[in-house]
């Protein structure tokens, strides 16, 4: 299991780092479907395979279609995109690694307790997630809609036509 | 199973959602016809929800305490109803304008669901439900922000508004993720037993902090606002600084004082030095400023800072001041944004120059101006004055003379550059001075609402007592 | 399954990742790629969470739901973010976050 473990942290991370360093946005696209592919493969060890299958349709199906689909519809994909100054760079690598550090530091010292029952390998599975989710999480699940109703109406009147069209 | 009494108990969430079905069923059946009457019964609408609001009920939990309510909470909600009804009735003339019409009714539609989001996350007693009031409070805004599309300051507004609001709460969510994992639960009241302020959590705490400060524009977290305020159309402007800034400020409070409140030496550190940045900071950028869309927005971060001087006390007069001082800032700050927007919708001109003369050539909107300015710094005998007044004497009582000492330094301070505005309208001559206009009646209407407001709040103690009667310490 | 593998591996991977976000975010110029930067982010949170609810408190799921949720927000405020960009190229012709910068102090 440690070798499944290494192997999709490294395909994470790498692919993570290829997101951030590549020029071309099409490269960070695909680079970060490949991240959230492994992990998803996380999820799945994490006994989590509902959310391993959300996490793909939606990230992977949906958004990263919609990311992809808006580069091509503006035909972003020239390699010319100016980088910041090494200064902003440097200090962005200094302070995160101090950030890192801290946390990596944090995370050590706290000794976190396992739970120690039986094992239930069907925790994740769709039909014990149901049943939560319109129980304990019926709330949220609700306002949520309200959410998606109104990112609807946001993204429409973003793409409303306008009688007027003056640019300045 | 829920009955009805328990619906009641969430009136204001339910009722908002219904109205907010019935103006985009409203619209979409009247295909962009009749845009004025659509508008007005959106306000008249919304008024009623308001009203529906004040009424009494029992306090209670609702969905296993992810859901709470209580009178402070019900007050704090119809607080934000009623900067909402303001903001919506000083738009209407905004919104009437040729470009705008055709997308009138999304503006109500939006601003409610913001509402929405607000209102949960007020009441919400779990961490799942605060992110996504939050997030429900702020996407929506950012839309909002880029509303006015043929200008591309609103785009760039929109732009950043959304990219430093999903940051903060990337960062806010790490610090929740971590609170979680020490504590072993999401909801508030275990959270608290569970707290204790080892490494991890003392970090989680920075973490949940930054995320919070960005969304009430403490420095160092600021540096979006000037942006936002000056990009955005000037009523969504004020809706951003008024009642987004209220909204987070509430839930902060609350959240300081119950979820943490085992834990206040921590706090208080993280609080102490972006109190003094934030009060300092803000005054002395907002000297400098000539855009009066950008000075509002720094003069509301220093206001930020006051305000974080009566929940860094934690004490029961502290809370009560905050929720005071908010209602205050509500009527005054809608006031002076009133005014540029009134001005600026006849005219265009939102410069501090062009503010010159006012007094000469339209008398009602300069002393309208002056009084809300007067009331933001705070000068007796105005609302504005009680407010701050007991906001030091909450951070007083728990011994923070050194803070009290900055905070008034920074009142003077703040006196001189809203007094630089009063200068320009009084005293300074222009050949070019803004010409004579009439106002229309809904943009007198939200005027008068505030200057009745400044008035009404700073002499009648009663209010001051009630908000007493509710509000709890640590 | 996660026999050998101690929880705080699933820790620093999270951490690493939500820093390569931080990074990428301050660092990058396109708007596109700050975005995709801000779902690195919310990527490692969700890691965190999953684990966390793993390892210590698999008796309650909600680690996984607040990782649903934040799947389910993310989404909506991309597609609202998308709009946005979308609306900035058509001003700028360009989305670049140094072109899309007329405010300054």
């Amino acid at each position: 299991m440690i070798f499944l473990f290494y192997l999709l942290s490294g395909v994470a991370l790498l692919s993570a780092l290829m997101v951030v360093f590549s020029r071309s946005p099409i490269n960070s696209v695909i680079h970060l479907i490949i991240c959230f592919l492994a992990i998803a493969g996380h999820y799945i060890l994490l006994n989590a395979q509902f959310l391993a299958v959300v996490h793909i349709i939606v990230y992977t199906g949906a958004i990263m279609v919609l990311f992809l689909f808006v580069i091509m519809l503006l035909n972003l994909n020239k390699e010319n995109e100016p980088h910041k100054k090494l200064y902003t760079k440097l200090a962005a690598i200094i302070s995160g690694g101090m950030l890192l550090l801290v946390l990596t530091g944090a995370v050590k010292s706290v000794a976190l307790i396992p739970f120690n029952e039986k094992f239930d390998s069907q925790i994740g599975l769709v039909g014990n997630f149901g049943k939560i989710l319109f129980n304990e999480f019926m709330l949220p699940f609700e306002a949520s809609s309200v959410l998606f109703l109104s990112a609807i109406i946001g993204a429409m009147i973003l793409g409303k036509k306008e009688k007027i069209t003056n640019n300045e | 199973m829920l009955v009805l009494e328990q619906y009641l108990l969430m009136r204001h969430e339910l009722l908002l959602t219904l109205i907010t079905l019935i103006i985009l069923v409203a619209e979409i059946s009247l295909k962009g016809e009749n845009s004025h009457q659509l508008r007005l019964f959106s306000i008249i609408l919304f008024f009623i929800v308001t009203v529906i609001g004040f009424i009494p009920i029992q306090e209670g939990n609702l969905f296993g305490g992810m859901y709470q309510t209580s009178g402070l909470i019900v007050l704090m909600k119809n607080i934000l109803n009623i900067g909402v009804l303001i903001v919506f009735i000083q738009s209407y003339t905004w919104l009437g304008k040729e470009e705008n019409k055709i997308k009138a009714s999304e503006f109500f539609l939006l601003i409610l669901s913001t509402l929405i989001g607000m209102n949960f996350m007020i009441s919400s007693g779990d961490f799942l439900m605060f992110y996504i009031g939050l997030e429900l409070a702020t996407i929506p805004i950012a839309a909002l922000a880029a509303y006015e599309r043929h200008k591309t300051k609103s785009a760039e507004a929109g732009i950043k508004l959304i990219l430093s609001s999903s940051l903060s709460t990337g960062i806010m969510l790490y610090g929740i993720s971590m609170i979680y994992g020490t504590t072993g639960s999401i909801y508030f009241k275990e959270v608290a037993e569970a707290f204790s302020a080892n490494n991890l959590q003392t970090l989680a705490f920075i973490f949940f902090f930054t995320g919070m400060a960005f969304k009430i524009s403490i420095v160092p977290f600021h540096l979006w606002t000037a942006d936002v305020y000056e990009g955005a159309p000037i009523n969504v402007a004020s809706y951003l600084s008024v009642i987004s800034k209220g909204a987070a400020v509430f839930i902060f409070i609350i959240i300081m004082f119950t979820v943490f409140r085992t834990v206040t030496g921590m706090w208080q550190n993280a609080l102490y030095i972006t109190t003094v940045l934030t009060m300092t900071v803000g005054n002395l950028f907002a000297i400098r400023q000539k855009n009066l869309k950008r000075f509002l927005a720094f003069s509301s971060i220093s206001q930020a800072g006051f305000i974080f001087l009566g929940i860094i006390g934690g004490n029961k007069l502290g809370m009560t001041s905050v929720v005071y001082f908010i209602l205050v800032y509500i009527f005054s700050n809608l006031g002076a944004f009133g005014v540029v927007s009134a001005i600026a919708n006849k005219t265009g001109k939102e410069n501090v120059d062009d503010y010159n003369g006012l007094y000469s050539t339209n008398p009602m909107l300069s002393l309208v101006m002056t009084l809300a300015l007067f009331s933001l710094a705070g000068i007796p005998p105005f609302a504005g004055f009680f407010g701050k007044f007991f906001l030091f004497t909450a951070a007083a009582e728990q011994g923070f003379y050194i803070l009290v000492l900055i905070g008034v330094l920074n009142t003077i301070i703040s006196l001189y550059y809203y007094l630089l505005i009063v200068k320009a309208m009084f005293i300074n001559k222009s050949d070019i001075a803004i010409e004579h206009f009439k106002s229309d009646f809904y943009t007198r209407l939200g005027l008068i609402i505030c200057v009745a407001g400044i008035f009404v709040i700073g002499f009648a103690s009663p209010i001051f007592e009630y908000i007493s009667s509710l509000s709890f310490g640590i | 399954m996660t026999e050998g593998i101690p929880l705080n591996y699933f820790l620093i991977l999270s951490t690493l990742m939500f820093f390569i976000g931080i990074y990428g975010f301050l660092t990058r110029r396109n708007l596109i790629t700050i975005l995709m930067s801000v779902e690195l982010i919310l990527n490692s949170v969700n890691i965190n969470f999953v684990a966390f609810n793993n390892y210590l408190y698999p008796d309650r799921l909600q680690g996984h739901f607040f990782t649903l949720f934040i799947i389910a927000v993310a989404a909506a405020e991309a597609a609202v973010a998308i709009a946005i960009i979308i609306n900035i190229y058509r001003n700028f012709k360009s989305i670049n976050v140094e072109d899309a910068n007329e405010m300054k102090y």
